[in-house]
């Protein structure tokens, strides 16, 4: 496949930014459960 | 923080806080701001993004005329799908936001969730699209009128975070943002339609456009399952993000009566300590 490199890069970059957006909202929201009861969060 | 370790209930109860309990939520599958539908929302959208990867990448033919290069359109047009979406549902939150019948912060942090969202999808868009000219065209970048509108459009999205960063209440921040938000969004169209009204090297639209391009059945069904897996993840991210800004709004109004109601459940656990130790050592410590 020629452009091997490049194409791929797209695809990574992509798939990353996705990932570490999503981790870090997981955690962000991990960190505030800890500090909040959970009346405060009708989704649980 | 000292409130995460302390049950209020073991406090006075003229205490005002003391019938609250801030004990944290129990580990849940998904995370703090999961539910069973984001989950399931979660595992639809993994499978997607493999299939698209696999047709994408292995199963789709290459294009006559780009080559391989047309694979990374399945991401350029994914991701610029839901960066225009992303912003749309900003505008209509935030209109919504600044309409007095539905006046509700949910939508201001619906606006906010997705607005971030989107940034993320148009810088990936950037990216993409700097790949793909470095191919087609043989440069990174051109001042060509759909590539400098887009960036234009990415860097108004960044200032409308910068906006909702900025101090004051909720309330206020809200009415800011929202609208910048309606501002903003009259920049779309302009975006959409620049290649017809500038010519410049940029395609324009290859399904559902004007030009008559027939593309293979293989790269329309890779096509629009990159816009469906697309669309699953920012409805998954906007939907998590939304819940951690109301709990850091719930945290910005209540955190300082859960800090303080701890820190009298610490006192109130301290004093019973020691007279319990008093006790029973008969007053001679």
């Amino acid at each position: 496949m020629e452009d091997i490199g490049f194409i791929l890069s797209t695809y990574i970059a992509t798939f990353v930014g996705s990932v570490a957006l999503a981790w870090y909202y997981l955690r962000r929201g991990k960190r505030l459960a800890e500090q909040l009861p959970p009346e405060d969060m009708p989704w649980i | 923080m000292a409130v995460t370790q302390n049950r209020i209930t073991n406090t006075t109860a003229t205490d005002p806080l003391a019938e609250r309990s801030v004990e944290p939520a129990k580990r849940r599958r998904g995370g703090a701001t999961g539910t069973r539908f984001t989950f399931v929302l979660g595992a639809a959208t993994i499978a997607s993004m493999a299939l698209l990867v696999l047709f994408g990448l292995f199963l789709s033919p290459a294009d006559i005329t780009q080559g391989e290069s047309v694979r990374i359109l399945y991401i350029h047009v994914g991701t610029v799908w839901v960066a225009y979406v992303a912003f749309g549902v900003t505008a209509i939150a935030s209109a919504l936001f600044l309409w007095k019948r539905t006046t509700s912060l949910t939508w201001d942090r619906i606006a906010g969730a997705s607005a971030e969202v989107g940034v993320l999808f148009m810088a990936l868009t950037l990216f993409a699209g700097s790949i793909w000219g470095r191919l087609s065209w043989g440069k990174f970048w051109v001042w060509d009128a759909r590539v400098t509108t887009t960036a234009f459009l990415f860097i108004t999205y960044v200032g409308y975070l910068a906006v909702r960063g900025l101090g004051g209440s909720h309330q206020q921040r809200g009415r800011r943002s929202a609208v910048v938000a309606l501002l903003a969004v009259l920049e779309i169209p302009l975006v959409h339609f620049s290649v017809k009204l500038w010519r410049g090297l940029h395609q324009e639209a290859s399904v559902a456009g004007t030009t008559k391009v027939q593309l293979e059945n293989l790269m329309l069904f890779s096509l629009f399952l990159a816009l469906i897996a697309f669309t699953l993840l920012y409805v998954w991210l906007v939907m998590h993000r939304q819940r951690v800004l109301a709990m850091q709004d719930a945290l910005d109004d209540k955190g300082l009566d859960y800090a303080l109601a701890a820190r009298r459940a610490e006192s109130s656990t301290a004093a019973t300590t020691s007279a319990t130790t008093t006790a029973a050592t008969g007053g001679t410590v």
